[in-house]
């Protein structure tokens, strides 16, 4: 049985950085949602004008809608295609270890950095091997940064090449977690190749699906720094991300709307918990089945 | 198990050289290897000694001073310390510093853009006694008359000058010889060259500016009203001129050489055009001067030698160059605890005469005569152009304006929005932001 103080003694320090690293600035984020604020000087009470002025802003409206759309869409890419390589990894013998380490390239180089040099594949000025590749394909020239959808697609798959890495890690080590006897006794029954997958292993590994699901989902709402290379143009395409917009309006170029910027971050962390919040049922759900 | 350990050993060996690798530019000191001298720094060192926190982006143009201030100046009794930050960085960092009763930095690289706003607002210390008594010293009379006026707001110097940057034009002039043409001197002579390029299909898009959406599109409409004569605001009347004709003719002009240019052209910062230069994309490009000694190096491009300069073309025909002229300096923060004259001698000793030629032909430097066509490949071209340029407006809501109405400006510009439509909205937001900072 652990004492009391040997209980504060270890939880202290991690209640302590919490505290100051969560909590702390979650409450000054919510203060200022309601003040007009300016760096180094008390902000002064402006009620609900931030939030007046964010619901009033198409771009707000804008940089909803395309976050959620993409988050959507590639947190389906990424639950699918991260299974279909980790199951396809796991069949792998010796070469799985290079084959893991090659894959999680695109995971440990840094986001902005990626992105650069993946924007440099659509870039006639930088190469543009893939620019080159669809225009000798189709015979004409997609404007990759211009173009709404054209730029969006290259958004999303950018985001799923650096984000596949860490799904399909996950579930490989879910994958392994399968007990073969049950494998093998479904094997015995006829089961094929795709009923197995279907009925036996994905139910078995549900949990580690929804953690992918719940992780990719507060990344890509998220998602900022890809966009710097990626979408230049952001503003004007609607394809400014919510974490963009609020960095546009509270710090570009020197400005300083931190009330309406605060207003924003808390509006984003509502819609978080929104989309999370199938995932956060099924994991309380689970919790308390345990 | 042992198996899966074996496994997963060589996994984690190639992340963590990966990991190793992708990490090997992080925190590169650039500012160390950027130019720069060592040059006496006879400066009076407060008893008890001091330490100077140095704000300053990291560029070609830029490092010189800082790195011979570092470098010159640290004694026994005397900290100068500056570590590298790129320009976005600068400018938060200046914003939060310049904030509270107290700031993190002691010198702040500034820029004639902001000055006259941090100036209105009391963040900078006013500099005119301390120039008057070290002028002779440190020879500041060699200064740039026009520089140290754009550094002014409201009759009072808030920076020392260092360097600066003008619109100049790069041009290919093979291409230009055997089409038998000439540096255009007005936008219908550009629009004209670029006609006739395109026409000998020799170039798909000969014309490449920065004209990115989300910030150097308004530097360059901003160019274009200067050009055509007229301020973004007629500071007498504290209005905005974004309902004058100049205002809407700008907007003509800026996208009537957009069939001469890459149709993907508002996504393009300097170092884009720079690369269509290299490449060979483009015949004739025009921005700040400080990206054109890159452009003549054989290193980064095969044309290099094939490179000739001249200044921007007029809007129109007898007005103002379509240009920008950008200035660097130095400014003490009004809330630093640092002996001001300590930190005014080493900001002097930054941009004397030595220190400011070692900074050519990176950089062309605040200093009279330091830039000729023996040192620089585009002295001429830059000269001319720092004295045509449209004059600096050292108003304290001009960097403001400028920031709110860049995405209405490349609204119309890409083509979403109608001039009308644009210019209403610019003056409606700019008219709000002058009554705000009355």
């Amino acid at each position: 049985m652990m004492r009391k103080r040997e209980f504060y003694s270890l939880v202290g320090p991690s209640m302590l950085v919490m505290v100051g690293l969560l909590l702390v600035p979650l409450y000054l984020t919510v203060k200022w949602s309601f003040q007009d604020v300016d760096y180094g000087s008390p902000g002064q009470f402006v009620g609900l004008d931030n939030y007046a002025r964010a619901f009033t802003d198409p771009r707000f409206g804008h940089a909803l809608l395309f976050t959620a759309g993409l988050t959507l869409v590639v947190t389906a890419v990424l639950l699918v295609g991260g299974y279909v390589l980790a199951a396809m990894i796991n069949r792998l013998g010796r070469m799985r270890p290079v084959v893991l380490g090659i894959l999680l390239i695109s995971y440990v180089i840094p986001q902005v950095v990626g992105a650069t040099m993946f924007s440099w594949l659509f870039d006639q000025n930088f190469g543009g091997v893939v620019n080159l590749a669809v225009s000798w394909v189709t015979g004409e020239d997609v404007l990759w940064f211009v173009e709404a959808w054209p730029n969006r697609i290259m958004v999303a798959l950018n985001v799923i090449w650096s984000m596949l890495p860490f799904a399909t890690l996950i579930m490989l080590a879910g994958l392994q977690g399968v007990s073969q006897d049950v494998l093998e006794a479904a094997q015995l029954d006829g089961a094929g190749p795709v009923r197995t997958h279907w009925s036996i292993i994905i139910p078995s590994i549900r949990g580690v699906i929804g953690f992918v699901g719940l992780i990719s989902i507060m990344d890509i709402l998220r998602v900022f720094d890809n966009l710097v290379p990626l979408s230049p143009q952001a503003v004007q395409l609607g394809n400014e991300s919510l974490m963009l917009y609020i960095f546009n309006i509270a710090f570009q170029d020197g400005g300083q709307d931190l009330g309406l910027g605060s207003a924003l971050s808390v509006l984003t962390i509502v819609v978080i918990v929104i989309m999370l919040y199938p995932f956060l049922r099924d994991v309380v759900k689970e919790a308390r089945q345990q | 198990m042992r198996s899966r350990q074996k496994q997963l050993l060589p996994a984690m060996v190639s992340i963590l050289a990966l990991v190793a690798l992708s990490g090997c530019g992080a925190g590169s000191r650039v500012a160390e290897n950027g130019g720069g001298t060592e040059v006496p720094c006879d400066v009076g060192v407060p008893q008890g000694g001091a330490t100077v926190e140095v704000l300053a982006y990291n560029s070609s143009a830029i490092d010189p001073f800082t790195n011979t201030m570092v470098r010159s100046c640290k004694q026994d009794n005397l900290v100068v310390r500056h570590e590298p930050i790129d320009f976005a960085g600068q400018l938060q960092r200046t914003q939060a510093t310049l904030s509270g009763d107290k700031g993190t930095f002691d010198l702040v690289e500034t820029y004639n853009f902001i000055v006259p706003t941090y100036g209105a607002e009391g963040k900078l210390r006013p500099l005119d006694d301390l120039f008057a008594k070290y002028k002779e010293k440190y020879g500041l009379d060699g200064l740039n008359q026009q520089m140290l006026d754009a550094m002014s707001y409201d009759g009072h110097l808030y920076a020392l000058p260092m360097q600066a940057q003008v619109f100049t034009m790069a041009y290919r002039k093979d291409v230009f010889d055997e089409l038998g043409l000439k540096p255009p001197t007005t936008f219908a002579e550009l629009r004209d060259v670029a006609r006739k390029i395109q026409d000998s299909g020799k170039m798909e898009h000969p014309v490449a500016m920065p004209w990115l959406a989300s910030a150097d599109i308004v530097t360059a409409y901003d160019a274009a009203m200067g050009s055509l004569g007229t301020d973004l605001i007629d500071s007498a009347r504290n209005r905005p001129n974004f309902d004058t004709p100049a205002a809407g003719r700008a907007f003509e002009e800026l996208t009537s050489l957009m069939p001469y240019m890459d149709p993907q052209v508002t996504t393009f910062d300097q170092p884009a055009v720079q690369q269509q230069m290299y490449n060979g994309d483009a015949a004739v490009s025009i921005m700040f001067s400080g990206r054109m000694n890159d452009l003549a190096d054989p290193d980064n491009s095969q044309y290099a030698d094939r490179i000739a300069f001249a200044p921007p073309p007029s809007v129109e025909k007898g007005g103002k160059q379509y240009s920008s002229l950008s200035v660097d300096g130095w400014s003490i923060p009004a809330n630093t605890e640092v002996d001001p004259d300590l930190l005014f001698q080493l900001m002097a000793v930054s941009v004397g005469q030595e220190a400011s030629e070692s900074a050519v032909p990176a950089a062309y430097p605040a200093r009279k005569g330091v830039v000729t066509p023996q040192n620089s490949p585009y002295a001429d071209a830059a000269n001319n152009a720092i004295k045509h340029a449209p004059p600096p407006e050292p108003y304290a809501a001009t960097s403001l304006i400028s920031n709110a109405i860049t995405p209405t400006v490349a609204e119309v510009v890409t083509g979403r929005t109608e001039p009308e439509e644009g210019t209403r909205r610019m003056q409606e937001t700019a008219a709000k932001i002058l009554k705000e900072n009355q």
